[in-house]
Order: structure tokens, then C-alpha cells, then sequence
């Protein structure tokens, strides 16, 4: 990643925290706490004129009297003191700015002239910068928080771009609680100068990250968006909030009133290959499939399941998607028939009548992926009490050990006695559903991915 | 500023676009002179930029079949028009035979710039909202595409029994539309409700332009 523009902001090698703080209460001491407490190895340095050092990092006067090189900045001082911090950054040779205050354009037209007044200071520069009145980013691939949140989510291959500080915050504590992995958080705040097109630009080449999910409030330059995100071929994913009309203007023409501004952005995202979902459940359910899971080829869903009321409902949930749960090859049924009692169902979906011993779910699943008229498969386990659950589930994981060229998603339905398996499916980069409606749904915007990839019809 | 039918028609045609034949006048006799030229049966509207609602406010007769009964219309729709708008004319235009009832539309969008809309008209528009948009530029196979989107799918390609309509020639208009919109900045919204589409064929029978003051 080394050369792209914004790898001194992502990826910086030492870090300059100016305004940081003893104050514990003040986001100034936070954000340095959240830098020196994680794994991060490059440089920190801490600027305040008053003390001489903080958090046991040595700190000096103003950024000009930093010993060593300084690649990124994260700015915390009054907003009133930022534009002459702009200019020090910039003297000292800093790369990049996060600038965490607030204070700019969310305030009105006053604060919207000095946010102006910064982001021509720091371009003068050639500093590429974040914010403001962002708060801050994270980075797992280098154990970096230069953010306010005050833990790191697990590592993972999704990053996330949001528009919106406190949604990341919730984000990143409810990816803690639910184990889903996350590579980068990026708030991207006022967006003066660093928007989501950037960032797209920068994940798409980021080797570790795989899938890229956002919270989209409004973009500043939807044609720039549109023509970076063309270019982006790992999954894209984003929730627009603010659907209402409210504010339009009264149009005078048909078009104008029928294509509002929410009915552009479904053209456009669609345009660029955007999987827009709804919220931000569905999105972390849709990253973890397709961060993890081969293309979708198409939207033929097999079903396997040891029970019929799961089977049903599952199909249904598919069905309402605009997937199909067609017919099994001849040669599929007699495989699965060979392996189930006799009164068993061997139509998809596939009913074991309450068997999932390990051998029947591996054995069943091998010969779903195996039949060409399927596309992905969605293994059902709901728990009766009398089983174990983690049974059926290594046998998922031992029929996917070699590469599945089709995607495969797991529902384990259940409480506190299935609980385990969600970490034995993470593990193993199996995505894991607690009812087949979240399931059917992380398959539809797998399928739907695979669909906006393709060229438009002539 | 909205600009008046005969302008928007003029735009369109330099695009290339369709558009049944028709002819501005100032006055009942003018207006009776032009139906001549263009052949009856004749539609007979009020020609202005300050009038957006025509139809609303009865200033659309349709087919008149002699000259007696144009200059009955356009006397009647000039002296209503001229309240509104004292520079008010009609427009006399040929009466498009009966097809299936299109919208196509552009606007510029204040994120992306300029789109382009299309769907099924009459009721499927006004009711159902059946629409499809796209970012502009649209090229023919998008175009193609955006026909394919709305839901009313089924009515153009023929259903029932019905003719299916000639989708390559909406496939034209979108795109000309899209070009449009994309060269001429000063345009902010465009409408053509209704284009009738035909077997073979289709063409804007209305035609609403708003463009930058």
C-alpha cells in the first residue's frame, strides 16, 4: 500500500497527537490512550506547549519540535487553532491530517469558511486529510486506533466507511459483541477533502481488506463516487439514510417530481455495483458472506435442514428474495436418499427428519455443491436439545476444508446451547445466521453482488 | 425558466428525437391556416413558458376535425391563456394515432448531475410510480436495460395479445435524451409525456424543457 495517497493517513509510520491531553475526560488524552494502548509500532508523539509528557510519550511544545519525522497528524486543538496548526503541520513535512475537532461546516456558514480556510491550507500543503469534525479511524492490519472509540474490534477483512461518528462507535462495541471481524473504521466526518470515492480507491488496493461496507448520509460529488466505485471489484455494500422528500423542491416538471433524490441513488449505486441494503444488521450479515464466500454463479438455492418447519421457512424467505429452490439432479437425490432413512425427504430443501450426525451433514452437503443445478447452499441446524450442535457444524466445516467453489452459508438456530458454534463458524470462515430469514437475506445480496457485476444486458 | 412547447420541441429535434408534426400561432385564423398545413384531425394547445399545467386549466382540445372547430378552440384557449400569460399563443399539432403511453424525462441532480428517467405512462406513471432512473450517459444497451426495469415490462413487449412496441426506437430516445442532457448544462429538467411508441416507430407528442435563467 505504500505510494497511494492515503496510505500516510492509514498506514503512517509515526504519528504526532497535537492538542493531546492529560485530562482523561478530554478526547485528547483518549486518542492518544487508544494509540500507545494497542499493538501500533510506529513512532507517537504527543504535542501540548504545557506539559512534558503524557501517558509516558514524550511531549513537546508544537509540532516543529518533534525530534523525528512526523507522516500523520491528529489534529485536537480548538477549532479556531486549526488553520495555524494546518500551517505547522505543513512546515514540519507532516503527510497527513486526521482532524478529529469539530466546530466546521455542521455548525453553519461561519464554520463552513473557516473548514474552507483548512482545507485549502492543508492542500497547499499536499496534506491529504480526514475530517474534520471526524472521529478518526481505526486500522487492524496495524494494531492502530487513532480514534475515540475506546476498544479495537476483532481483526478482520471488512472495512467500513461512515459518515456518521456515533454510528461507528456503536458499530465497532456491537462488532465486539457479535464477533465479526473488522479490518478498517474510517469516519469520514465533514469530508473537506478525503471523501468515500478516496477511500473506495484506497480499500480496493488494500490487501486486507475484502469487503467494503458504508454509511452514506449524502455525498458531496455523487459522479466522483460513481465513477470510483466503477472500478472497485470487491464487494461494496452501503446503507443511504435520509429516504424522505422532505425538502424537494417543488418540481416543475414529471421527471423532476418522480426521480427524487432516493430514486438516484438506487440507479446510481446500482450503476457502480453497489449492493445497497437497508440497515446495518443486514449489511454486516451480507459482508460476512461475501467477505468470506466465493461469487455467487446465480440464485439457485439448495436447502438442508433437520427439520421440515425450518426447511419451509427458509425456502419461503428465499423465495420472497427472488431466489429459487428448484429440483435436485436425479443423481443428487439417489446420493442423499442413500444417506437418510427411507421416510426422509430428499426434495430441496432437504428435510433429514432430525438427523444431523456428522457424517449425513457432510456427506448431503458435498452432494448439493456438487449438483450443477445449484448455485450456493444454505446448511439449517435447529436445535431440539437432544443433539449437539457443534456435530453438524464440523461437519460443514470439514465439507468446505477443500476451497468450495460455492458459496455456502450456515443457520444454527437456537439460544445459549448453540452459542459456540458461532466462534467455531468464524473461526472457519463459515458465515453463521441465528434464523434462515438473516440467512436468505446475506444470500440475496451475495446474489445480487454477482448480478450488478455483470455487464448490462444488450 | 420554462420554456414554451415550441421551443421545447425545436431542442429535441435538434437531437434528433421524434415528434409529431406541429406549428405555433398567434391567433383562431392562424391557428385554422397551420391545421390545413399539418392535415386534421389536429390537437390545439396553449402555447406558453408561463403555463405549466395546460390540461389542468382546459387549455388542450383535442381532436378537432375541421377548421371550424379549431378556430372554436384556439379562440377559447387564447382569450383564458392571455389572462395568465398576455403573450400566450396556440400550438397546433397533428393528432398522434393511439399507442402505448410512454414517459422519458432528464433532469440534473444535485449530486450526480444528470439522469435520465423512463417509464410506463398514463396511470402506471401517475398511480404506480413505475419508473426507472439511470446517471446519464445512457448508451443504447442501458437504455435497453432501464426499458426492461420497470415493472409494466410486459405491457410493452406485448401482452395479452397485444403488438409488442419498437423498443429499439425508446432505446433511441433515451439515449438521445441522455446526449442531451449531457451537452446542453442549461437544461435542467426535460419532459416528454406522453411518447406514444408504436409496432414500428415512436415518437414525443409533448415536450417540457426548464432551463437555467
Amino acid at each position: 500500500m505504500a505510494g497511494h495517497p492515503l496510505s500516510s493517513l492509514l498506514r503512517p509510520a509515526s504519528i504526532a497527537v497535537i492538542g493531546a491531553s492529560r485530562d482523561p475526560a478530554k478526547w485528547g488524552c483518549k486518542v492518544l490512550r487508544n494509540i500507545v494502548g494497542n499493538p501500533y509500532k510506529g513512532k507517537v508523539y504527543a504535542v501540548n506547549p504545557s506539559v512534558s509528557a503524557i501517558e509516558g510519550v514524550a511531549c513537546y511544545p508544537g509540532v516543529g519540535d518533534v525530534p523525528g519525522g512526523v507522516e500523520l497528524a491528529v489534529v485536537i486543538v480548538p477549532s479556531p487553532a486549526v488553520p495555524r496548526v494546518v500551517d505547522e503541520c505543513g512546515a514540519k513535512g507532516v503527510k497527513a491530517l486526521c482532524v478529529i475537532t469539530a466546530g466546521f461546516g455542521e455548525t453553519g456558514p461561519e464554520g463552513a469558511r473557516l473548514e474552507e480556510r483548512v482545507r485549502e491550507r492543508a492542500a497547499s500543503h499536499g496534506m491529504r486529510m480526514l475530517g474534520p469534525n471526524t472521529m478518526g479511524f481505526l486500522n487492524n492490519a496495524i494494531g492502530l486506533n487513532a480514534s475515540v472509540v475506546p476498544k479495537m474490534p476483532p481483526k478482520g477483512e471488512i472495512s467500513f466507511i461512515t459518515q456518521s461518528g456515533a454510528l461507528g462507535l456503536s458499530l465497532v462495541d456491537w462488532s465486539i459483541g457479535s464477533h465479526l471481524g473488522l479490518n478498517c473504521v474510517v469516519s469520514t466526518g465533514n469530508k473537506a477533502d478525503v471523501s468515500e470515492a478516496d477511500l473506495l480507491e484506497y480499500f480496493e488496493e488494500d490487501g486486507d481488506t475484502r469487503t467494503i461496507a458504508m454509511y452514506i448520509e449524502g455525498l458531496k460529488d455523487g459522479r466522483r463516487f460513481l465513477e470510483a466505485a466503477k472500478k472497485v471489484r470487491k464487494p461494496k455494500l452501503a446503507i443511504k439514510a435520509g429516504m424522505s422528500r422532505a425538502g424537494a423542491r417543488a418540481a416543475a416538471s414529471h421527471t423532476g417530481s418522480l426521480a427524487g433524490s432516493d430514486a438516484v441513488y438506487d440507479a446510481a449505486f446500482r450503476q457502480c455495483g453497489v449492493v445497497r441494503v437497508e440497515g446495518v444488521g443486514e449489511m454486516f450479515d451480507a459482508a460476512m458472506a461475501l467477505s468470506t464466500q466465493p461469487r455467487a454463479k446465480g440464485n439457485r438455492v439448495a436447502i438442508l435442514s433437520n427439520g421440515g418447519g425450518a426447511a419451509i421457512m427458509a425456502s419461503d424467505a428465499c423465495e420472497r428474495r427472488g431466489l429459487t429452490v428448484p429440483e435436485l439432479r436425479r443423481h443428487t437425490k439417489a446420493g442423499i436418499a442413500r444417506l437418510l432413512p427411507a421416510f426422509a425427504s430428499v426434495k430441496n430443501p432437504i428435510d433429514t427428519v432430525a438427523k444431523s450426525d456428522h457424517d449425513i451433514y457432510r456427506d448431503a452437503l458435498r452432494a448439493l455443491i456438487d449438483d450443477d443445478g445449484i448455485d450456493c447452499v444454505l446448511v439449517i441446524y435447529a436445535h431440539g436439545g437432544f443433539t449437539n450442535p457443534e456435530e453438524p457444524a464440523r461437519a460443514v466445516i470439514d465439507a468446505l476444508r477443500d476451497k468450495c467453489p460455492k458459496p455456502v452459508v450456515a443457520c444454527w438456530m437456537g439460544g445459549r446451547e448453540v452459542g459456540d458454534v458461532a466462534r467455531m463458524f468464524r473461526r472457519n470462515r463459515v458465515p453463521y445466521y441465528p434464523t434462515p430469514e438473516r440467512a436468505s437475506e446475506a444470500l440475496s445480496a451475495l446474489i445480487r453482488h454477482y448480478e450488478l457485476g455483470k455487464a448490462p444486458r444488450k | 425558466m420554462m420554456l414554451n412547447e415550441q421551443e421545447a420541441r425545436e431542442l429535441l429535434a435538434r437531437y434528433g428525437i421524434p415528434l409529431n408534426e406541429s406549428r405555433a400561432a398567434s391567433s383562431a385564423a392562424e391557428a385554422a391556416e397551420a391545421a390545413r398545413h399539418i392535415g386534421f384531425p389536429v390537437a390545439v394547445k396553449a402555447l406558453s413558458g408561463k403555463i405549466v399545467h395546460k390540461s389542468d386549466l382546459g387549455l388542450v382540445e383535442l381532436n378537432a376535425t375541421n377548421p371550424g372547430e379549431v378556430i372554436l378552440a384556439a379562440g377559447r384557449i387564447l382569450s383564458v391563456a392571455r389572462e395568465i400569460d398576455p403573450a400566450a399563443g396556440v400550438l397546433v399539432s397533428a393528432m398522434a394515432p393511439p399507442g402505448v403511453e410512454v414517459i422519458v424525462g432528464g433532469k440534473r441532480d444535485p449530486q450526480f448531475g444528470p439522469i435520465i428517467l423512463f417509464g410506463l405512462g398514463g396511470i402506471f406513471v401517475e398511480i404506480f410510480r413505475d419508473i426507472s432512473v439511470r446517471v446519464a450517459p445512457v448508451d443504447r444497451a442501458m437504455a435497453m436495460d432501464m426499458i426492461d426495469d420497470v415493472k409494466g415490462y410486459a405491457v410493452l413487449k406485448g401482452a395479452r395479445g397485444r403488438k409488442a412496441v419498437d423498443l429499439e426506437a425508446l432505446a433511441g430516445i433515451l439515449v438521445a435524451a441522455s446526449r442531451l442532457m449531457m451537452e446542453r448544462d442549461e437544461v435542467l429538467e426535460l419532459d416528454m409525456n406522453p411518447v406514444m411508441a408504436y409496432g414500428k416507430g415512436a415518437i414525443a407528442v409533448d415536450a417540457r424543457a426548464l432551463v437555467r435563467d
